[in-house]
């Protein structure tokens, strides 16, 4: 893969992130290190809870704070250090080089501003456009993104909006300065099946029209496998797969990942709620085991699995990384189907 | 059987919890000292063993403060500390009536029509709340105290017929949202009674929020009774911080100002230091609240 | 066009809430109230003097008529003569009214404003020690009793014994000036004693709007926190912040006003409707009563009307 020489768009590095809570300080990411490329699409996967969120709102700076922080690690995006960037520079990159958008269509729009107004003071901000500019280029993002009758649209406040169309007003607002790297936090979660289906392809096809790197948070793996180049497999706050999307729905090296993958039906005609049920409880992230996070629920856990923790390392001749003391073999990819 | 024990258990942690995150919060606990200690000051006097003198005529006219007189004495030479100790008894007497009878009544009407929302019952109980709100305050409480003949709980009366709609706003809104939770429904479903369903499984689980506004309406009814004595429409016989302010209204004005400075600490540090105390039982009960 | 049906519709819909305030009202003062029957007589009357008096003051007549009396009277505002003075009670309104409203406007305005602005300065350092200031200065501002406020401020600010800038108390207004020297204690005094709540209040609403998913995502469109705070969270929390203070303007003008008015010797409705509590003046106190009534149904259309400007989502109805 010739792109991978290049260096990465964003590179996340041994990120920790703490929230302090009520009952004690809970480590939401672990460790985690992955990179994303320019120009593709990785899909970020795992139950809920296990820092997915929590991973995207620390590449803006947004983690709540207090209660949040982040303890350690780096992010660099373009070569730039972001933790500990100061606010004011911080902003120039937020909804410019980096968008995001959030899970709750219903809410995440400000319900008392037209999408229009919401939608320029992105611009004006970010492009210093005039507000007739602005309202042109948006109208013209809202088209883009598939909404029908935008030039009325635009004057029109989120309660007017279907979810779906809601959606794609964030996606519209997220490209509209055409950022490098668009991350969506369960953009079609709360959307109902064809909508899911729409929004996704929107997705897809601005990717490629925009020429960014998109960061798709899912806990949907037929979502992963539809859009994604590559997917990384969060549980309980670390990395425990970061595998090209061929090879990991070959031959998932994980133990999790393996589970999550058996335990997908075989014939689906709906897309999955919630991510396939693996038998066993997720641990406390207030009482974590010593050892492998997962260890209480692997098949294939022994003494070494409790006591130490496995480290995410390159998992043969591929870029693909593993975090287990007893992976899987991997197979020659494109030998299952 | 199974849902009251699911509904015990929830109960006993968030109590537990709260103790514990009370008992952690310095400016609560320390605000719990002070109104324990005004607590103890009104038994004394309750039980006849402090302020025994505040009607004596003992000194001559506003003599300054002195090993007798600590805050030296009044226009007719009584002990003006003998006088603001006794108040402190008057304070809690009007704030624990008031408190403990608005916020129950509040508790049982706001349940009702909470538990009726919908329906008719509800809508009554709205229009009574809203009525209520809406006579003027001091206007009500002359009213009743014609309408009591001059009875000394007049004030009371008149006061607690009015801050229970605070409480029961609380516990309608609670109460609707409890209603269609998974216990209650399990509980209709067995056939336990609607009365039931209110005393026994959804009244119980807003006693955190009663707490709370027991002790709002505690600093509510202390406030209003001075105000109300200085006009004339509260406290009669005995004595009171608002009856010592307006005693002292006309001594300012010749330069004595004891009267007024004793009754204004006193229930200033009572009052601040129950607000205190409800915002560390509020942090530490109401989930709700954001800080 | 649409807000005129609108208020009519919410004006009669307003109906039983007047017949709720005046009804209790009226039993409560008129029905067990004091009985004006023997100040009104000379000495030794006689069973027919009583009769006469008790028929002008309708006494005679039936629960219902005299209550039905009461509401045409509310209907056509004429309450007839005062009991005390013989005045016109619609003359003393009209005459006390613009007095209070004077009195309170600079107190009530200045109160929600400074209000408003400390709670967003505590909402923008969110627990900072400048939040920690202001939340702890409200507490001890809530502490200290309105009374207590009102004569500290009369001695510090108009005694002789304190600065002596202001007049002791009363009301005699020549000039601009003299309007600016009479309200201000009296201004300064309300103000101090709103802050701490109002500070309170509105740092809640604001701080709770804060959280909302709206605002992480101008956080993530680089929204700066000032804009933030000025567009998008105070335009969020006007519903309740509208509330709160259409809602207090009709227990300012009766209530608030009643206290100080007394207090400093000011003729507005405060001052009238104290001095007929304390006499009995039934004709003047009826006539408040319904008017706070009328007053709190009128202040609920308009924030109807106000919520429909701010909050797209609400549709008159
Ligand atoms: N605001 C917060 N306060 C306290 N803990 C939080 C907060 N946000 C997230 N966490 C912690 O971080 C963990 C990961 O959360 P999140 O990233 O939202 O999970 P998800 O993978 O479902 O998006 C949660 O389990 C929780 O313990
Ligand atoms: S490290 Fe051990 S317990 Fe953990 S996933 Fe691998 S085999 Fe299972
Ligand atoms: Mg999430």
């Amino acid at each position: 893969m010739a792109e991978d020489k290049k260096p990465p768009l964003l590179s996340v590095q041994n990120l920790i992130i703490e929230f302090a809570t009520e009952n004690g300080v809970v480590r939401a990411t672990d460790n985690i290190s992955f990179d994303i490329f320019a120009n593709e699409t990785v899909g970020i996967v795992g139950e809920s809870g296990c820092g997915k969120t929590v991973t995207g709102l620390s590449i803006l700076g947004l983690i709540p704070s207090p209660p949040g922080r982040i303890v350690g690690g780096s992010i660099t995006f373009m070569g730039r250090e972001l933790v500990g960037l100061p606010e004011e520079e911080m902003r120039k990159i937020r909804g410019c080089h980096i968008s995001m958008i959030f899970q709750e269509p219903m809410t995440a729009l400000n319900p008392v501003f037209s999408i229009g107004n919401q939608m320029t003071d992105v611009l004006i901000r970010h492009h210093g456009l005039t507000r007739r500019q602005a309202r042109d280029s948006a109208i013209e993002m809202l088209a883009k993104v598939g909404i029908p009758a935008p030039a009325k649209r635009i004057d029109e406040y989120p309660h007017q909006l279907s979810g779906g169309m809601r959606q794609r007003v964030m996606i519209a607002m997220a490209l509209s300065c055409d950022p490098k790297l668009l991350i969506a936090d369960e953009p079609t979660t709360a959307l109902d099946v064809t909508t899911q289906a729409q929004v996704l392809e929107q997705i897809s096809k601005l990717q490629a029209e925009f020429h960014m790197a998109v960061v798709l948070i899912t806990h949907d793996l037929g979502v992963v496998a539809e859009t994604c180049r590559r997917a990384i497999v969060m549980y309980c706050g670390r990395i425990v797969e970061n595998a090209s999307i061929e090879h990991l729905f070959a031959s998932p090296r994980h133990p999790y990942a393996k589970g999550l993958l058996d335990s997908i039906p075989q014939i689906r005609s709906q897309r999955l709620e919630e991510l396939p049920i693996i038998p066993g409880r997720v641990p406390d992230l207030l009482q974590l085991p010593p050892g492998c996070r997962f260890a209480d629920r692997c098949p294939r856990a022994d003494g070494l699995c409790s006591e130490q923790i496995p480290k995410l390392a390159p998992s043969g001749t591929h870029a693909d990384r593993v975090a287990c003391h007893h992976p899987y073999p991997a197979v020659q990819a494109g030998s299952a189907s | 059987m199974n849902t009251v024990a699911i509904t015990t258990v929830r109960r006993e942690s968030l109590w537990s919890k709260a103790f514990y995150k009370f008992s952690r919060d310095r400016t609560g606990m320390i605000s719990l000292v002070f109104v324990l200690f005004y607590m103890l000051i009104a038994f004394g006097v309750t039980l006849g063993w402090l302020a025994t003198d505040w009607s004596d005529v003992q000194g001559g006219k506003w003599e300054g403060m002195s090993t007798t007189y600590w805050f030296g004495t009044n226009m007719i030479g009584q002990d003006i500390f003998s006088r603001a100790i006794y108040s402190t008894k008057t304070a809690f007497e009007v704030g624990l009536v008031v408190a403990l009878i608005a916020t129950a009544v509040g508790a049982v009407i706001g349940a009702i029509s909470g538990f009726f929302s919908g329906t008719w019952i509800d809508e009554v109980l709205l229009w009574l709340m809203g009525v209520l709100d809406s006579i003027p305050f001091y206007l009500f409480v002359a009213a009743i105290v014609f309408a009591m003949q001059e009875s000394p709980y007049a004030m009371h009366v008149a006061m607690i017929s009015t801050f229970w709609t605070g409480s029961s706003r609380l516990v309608r809104g609670e109460v609707i949202k409890l209603r269609g939770l998974e216990y209650v429904e399990a509980a209709h479903a067995i056939g336990v009674s609607e009365l039931g369903i209110i005393f026994r499984h959804i009244l119980p689980n807003t006693t955190h929020i009663l707490l709370v506004q027991a002790t709002i309406t505690f600093v509510a009814a202390i406030k209003s009774e001075v105000i109300l004595s200085f006009l004339g429409l509260g406290v009669k016989d005995g004595m009171s911080w608002g009856l010592m302010i307006a005693e002292s209204s006309q001594e300012v004005m010749a330069g004595f100002f004891n009267n007024f400075l004793a009754a204004s600490v006193l229930m200033f540090g009572l009052v601040m230091a129950f607000n205190m105390f409800s915002d560390a039982l509020q942090d530490a009960l109401d989930p709700r609240k954001v800080s | 066009m649409e807000i005129l049906q609108y208020s009519i519709r919410k004006l009669f819909s307003g109906i039983p809430l007047i017949l709720g305030v005046t009804l209790i009202s009226f039993v409560l003062m008129v029905y067990f109230g004091p009985d004006k029957t023997y100040e009104l007589l000379g000495k030794n009357p006689t069973p027919e003097e009583i009769a006469e008096v008790r028929s002008q003051l309708g006494y005679d007549q039936p629960f219902v008529v005299r209550y039905v009396d009461y509401l045409r009277e509310l209907a056509t505002l004429d309450f007839g003569n005062s009991d005390s003075t013989g005045e016109r009670v619609d003359a003393l309104l009209a005459r006390t009214i613009p007095v209070s409203l004077a009195l309170t406007a600079p107190g009530f305005v200045l109160g929600n404003a400074l209000g408003i602005l400390l709670a967003l300065f505590a909402a923008y350092y969110r627990s900072t020690w400048v939040d920690k200031t202001i939340m702890a200065s409200a507490v001890i501002g809530m502490s200290i009793s309105f009374l207590i406020v009102i004569i500290a401020f009369q001695i510090i600010f108009a005694s002789s014994y304190g600065l002596g800038w202001f007049p002791v108390r009363g009301w005699s207004i020549g000039s601009i000036g003299d309007y600016f020297s009479y309200v201000a204690v009296p201004t300064m005094a309300t103000v101090f004693v709103a802050l701490g709540y109002n500070t309170r209040f509105y740092r809640s609403v604001l701080v709770e709007e804060m959280t909302r998913d709206h605002v992480r995502t101008a956080k993530a469109f680089g929204v700066p926190p000032s804009k933030l705070f000025y567009k998008n969270i105070l335009k969020n929390s006007l519903i309740p912040i509208i509330t709160r203070i259409v809602f207090s303007i009709p227990l300012v003008i009766i209530s608030g006003s009643l206290l100080i008015e007394s207090y400093f010797g000011i003729p507005g409705v405060g001052k009238i409707t104290y001095d007929a509590i304390i006499s009995g003046d039934q004709p003047v106190l009826k006539a408040v009563v319904g008017l706070t009534a009328i007053l709190f149904v009128l202040a609920q259309l308009l924030t109807d009307i106000m919520y429909r400007a701010v909050d797209p989502r609400i549709t008159l109805k």
